[in-house]
């Protein structure tokens, strides 16, 4: 059974269409992370799953139940939210049992839950603290243990890193994920980072407009792309613009001069085509001779950006509007490339993934 | 299932809006409806028309009461722009000693209310006024204080505040880059005052200025005592109401609506100015503190502590004729608590009254403005916006307006409150729930919605998550708001001149009648203990760090 059902669900803010007709299924114990840019409804749907937002039209279930018209306060979800919103006249104790004391536990069981979920989230010694003597990090960590302690039927996230530094963000989103495996919590995280996403999630749901352009784990929404937009938005993508050939035998694609052979494409002759190559599987090939199925690309180095391990070399392709973007370590010789130079790159034409320019769907 | 699209249940804060509206309809829109449909009944005929609206406009006597109340509110409007202005710019741009206490001075003159300035003058420059009396005595003559220029000297001197709050908070938030920039290309220190300093103040001045032309033209009790044959719109009202009690209220219904009149075009010219030109800005830099040169540090101390003793003067002179033997409106050289024990004999009612009902208004207005305040700046739906529109209306409606709307509305079935207290705490509520609205809305607005909703989501139901979120977070607004409201309750005149009976006077009408009797150390001493319940207000408002925008709303 699912701990989250959503079918048909519709909301939209006066004439404007949030979320067009969703069907979703989160199972019991999931890092379900619901990611997007701004503004595509992640944030509304986490917000009606909570209860503060009421659907237009369609169903929402929660263990099973029609949770539809029960009312924020009631639903039983834990929740955390982007700017902390921690209780800032309570100090850390009063924050954490506040849900407990609206529960009517004993004086003793709220103490005893309050230490274990301080203990949880590495805040034990901080109860008699107030808000305003903590680090960004610390209330947020507080806030953490305020959602778990009331054992919410499910976790509800919604940027909960995002206001923080990037040294603390990174930290807390290990520490969220090993709380959320160690108490097999159903979660529900909202984010715009697709590296956040790509981290912590057991399962991704890729939105834009209100849509789902991708459902799947971590590995297959960064692997096996389904569209240009799941493609540029996770990780980095260069963008060739490209032709279906089926001239001679073997059906190809025409690419900034060079011809890819890919047979068996499922695509008429002279359809246009994005192709889509990740940093990683972009080289700079040497002086030498191309190896057996290997595409090269004249070009010109514009940029070296160097970071740390790896650098990322911007090469001037003719003909290709973006600057291409190769990966490579930062101790081979094309790392150490002065602007200006001539060098050609080279990729496997089964590396790119390709889509049709008109819809954005992946064709292979 | 299908949740129909827009439906809306009736949650707890529709209920209250509507409430609130309610509210506000009976107190608020049915009285004023009263007076307005009243000055359409003809004053003799009393058919339907506009009949004594020719007889306003017809007649020199009521078309000078339109030009006294015009000519006061405008000359006292650029009398508070030359006092607050110059005090806004020594105050904001340098540093001299005891500034600190400057402020305090200020918020003191404006809050205490106009007619115990006017009273304070009369002992001063009046017919029988010490200052008077002393330079006849050397042969020297002083021109009149009573009728116009008694007028635009007291109300400037109560509500230049206005200004000098709303151009120094705007002076301190223009970003000193502006100005080094300006003075970077080559313009001088005033040129860059004139043309970049200025500009940017130019919102908040007008905004100032109107505040002030509305004070003066709503306000009764200046120039009731100094008025004398110098009717004004609002003592014309008041007069004419009296003399009609029992018929048709007709011409003070009709002078109150054009009085209105003035006061709505005022608010929508406030509005306008201030959304067409607004320059906000958070300065990241406040702008330099600059030392004064030369005749400076002569001039500008001078100017502030000098307007600072003529405007605060009022109170001094009050507190201390309130200790001294007197006869009549003369005043002996011994001290005495007389006149305390002639206050607390006479008029010990009223004193009661006015606590009684201040603090029974204020508890209405606690509660009420903080749910309301809450509400509109929370709730944004059609309806919060009606009442957010409506809570500006008693700000319009001057005092006596609002009391003859009162009375004409409540002596009847189903609302039958005049003469009783009910009517005046009824009046207090209504006319300074506005200041605790926005008083608490202020500080909802920085109050971040997810606090709140981290409280829902935790399991607590909206009721109790106001109790226990927000009220505890809203505190500091609540009590600035109340200690703005008790002020104004407390020596609340403009209204209470029209709703009271002997049963019902308060501490202000018990001053203003005794200065009308010429009994002036009873009024001093009443007087005294209103600027004594005004001081410690000021007192605990400083304390609990209120700031300038309650003040100016």
């Amino acid at each position: 059974m699912a701990a989250i059902g959503i079918a048909g669900l519709v909301k939209r803010f006066g004439a404007v269409t949030v979320i067009e007709a969703l069907d979703l299924e989160v199972g019991a114990g999931e890092f379900f992370t619901l990611l997007g840019p701004s503004g595509c409804g992640k944030t509304t749907l986490l917000r009606i799953i909570a209860g503060f937002e009421r659907q237009n039209a369609g169903d929402l279930q929660v263990n099973g139940r029609l949770a539809n018209d029960i009312p924020a306060h009631r639903r039983d979800m834990g929740m955390v939210f982007q700017n902390y919103a921690i209780f800032p006249h309570m100090s850390v104790f009063d924050n954490v049992a506040y849900g407990l004391k609206q529960r009517k536990f004993s004086h003793r069981e709220i103490e005893a839950k309050v230490s274990r979920a301080l203990e949880l989230v590495r805040l034990e010694g901080y109860e008699r603290r107030f808000p305003d003597q903590l680090s960004g990090g610390q209330k947020q960590r507080v806030v953490l243990a305020r959602a778990l302690v009331i054992e919410p039927q499910v976790l509800l996230m919604d940027e909960p890193l995002s206001a923080l530094d990037a040294k603390v963000r990174v930290g807390l989103r290990r520490d969220i994920r090993l709380v959320q495996q160690q108490l097999g919590i159903t979660t529900l995280y909202v984010t715009h980072d697709q590296e956040e996403a790509l981290v912590v999630s057991d399962r991704i749901m890729v939105m834009e407009a209100g849509e789902i352009r991708q459902l799947g784990s971590p590995r297959e929404v960064y692997e096996d792309p389904a569209n240009l937009f799941v493609a540029t938005f996770i990780g980095t993508s260069n963008l060739l613009d490209g032709r279906v050939d089926r001239s001679g035998g073997v059906s190809g694609v025409q690419v900034a001069g060079a011809r890819l052979d890919l047979p068996d494409l499922p695509a008429a002759d002279g359809t246009e085509l994005h192709l889509a190559l990740r940093p990683e599987h972009l080289t700079i090939l040497d002086d030498g001779p191309v190896a057996e199925g290997v595409v090269a690309l004249e070009g010109v180095v514009e940029l070296v950006s160097y970071l740390g391990s790896q650098s990322r070399i911007a090469v001037r392709v003719p003909g290709v509007a973006e600057v291409v973007e190769v990966e490579a370590p930062s101790a081979a010789p094309a790392s150490a490339s002065p602007p200006g130079r001539a060098v050609r790159l080279g990729f496997r034409p089964e590396s790119a993934f390709l889509f049709a320019a008109a819809s954005g769907e992946r064709v292979r | 299932m299908a949740v129909p699209a827009g439906s809306r249940r009736l949650d707890l804060w529709t209920v209250l809006t509507l409430a609130a509206l309610a509210v506000l309809g009976i107190f608020v829109l049915w009285p004023l409806a009263n007076v307005f449909t009243a000055s359409f009944y003809g004053e003799f005929s009393g058919s339907l028309g506009l009949e004594n609206y020719a007889t306003f406009f017809g007649s020199g006597y009521f078309r000078r009461a339109l030009w006294h109340s015009l000519f006061t509110s405008a000359m006292g409007t650029l009398l508070a722009l030359a006092l607050g202005l110059p005090l806004a710019v020594i105050a904001a741009r340098y540093d001299f000693r005891g500034k600190a206490a400057l402020r305090v001075l200020v918020l003191l003159s404006l809050i205490s209310p106009p007619f115990i300035g006017a009273y304070a003058w009369i002992m001063l420059l009046g017919r029988q006024g010490l200052v008077t009396q002393a330079l006849a005595g050397i042969g020297i003559g002083l021109p009149t204080i009573y009728g116009a220029p008694g007028i635009i000297l007291v109300t400037a001197l109560n509500l230049y505040p206005l200004v000098f709050l709303l151009v120094h908070g705007a002076l301190l938030r223009i970003d000193r880059s502006l100005e080094e920039a300006s003075l970077g290309l080559g313009r001088t220190r005033f040129q860059t005052f004139r043309s970049i300093t200025l500009p940017l103040t130019l919102p908040a001045m007008a905004t100032g200025a109107l505040l002030v032309f509305l004070g003066v033209l709503s306000d009764f009790g200046t120039p009731a005592l100094l008025g004398e044959n110098y009717p004004v719109l609002a003592t014309l009202a008041f007069t004419l109401f009296l003399s009609e009690i029992g018929g048709n209220p007709a011409m003070a219904s009709t002078t109150s609506v054009v009085l209105v009149s003035v006061a709505l075009v005022l608010i929508l010219l406030q509005r306008w100015v201030a959304s067409r030109r607004n320059y906000a800005s958070d300065a990241i830099n406040r702008p330099e503190i600059l030392r004064m040169t030369g005749w400076q540090r002569l001039v500008f101390p001078a100017f502030a502590w000098g307007l600072m003793a003529i405007a605060n003067l009022p109170l001094l002179i009050i507190v201390y004729t309130s200790f001294l033997e007197t006869s009549g409106p003369v005043f002996l050289q011994s001290f005495s608590l007389d006149s305390y024990r002639q206050v607390f004999h006479l008029v010990r009612g009223a004193i009661v009254n006015s606590f009684a009902f201040s603090g029974m208004a204020l508890a209405l207005i606690v509660v009420t403005g903080s749910v309301v305040g809450y509400i509109i700046s929370r709730r944004d739906t059609m309806l919060t916006r009606v009442l957010d529109t409506a809570l500006m209306i008693p700000y319009v409606i001057p005092g006596t307006v609002l009391g003859i709307g009162f009375i004409t509305a409540f002596n009847q079935p189903p609302i039958w409150i005049t003469g009783t207290m009910a009517i005046i705490v009824a009046a207090y509520f209504i006319r300074r729930l506005p200041y605790m609205v926005r008083a608490c809305a202020s500080y909802v607005y920085q109050i971040d919605r997810s606090v709140e909703e981290a409280s829902i989501n935790l399991g607590a139901p909206p009721a109790k998550t106001f109790m226990k979120i927000m009220l505890p977070l809203m505190a500091p607004g609540i009590l600035a708001g109340a200690v703005l409201a008790w002020v104004e309750v407390i020596n609340e005149l403009s209204a209470t001149v029209v709703l009271y009976t002997g049963a019902t006077s308060t501490m202000p009408i018990a001053t203003y009648s005794q200065v009308l009797a010429g009994s002036y150390g009873p009024a001093a001493a009443v007087a005294s203990l209103l600027i004594l319940a005004t001081t410690l207000s000021l007192v605990l408002f400083t304390v609990i760090g209120g700031s300038d925008r309650e003040l100016t709303v």
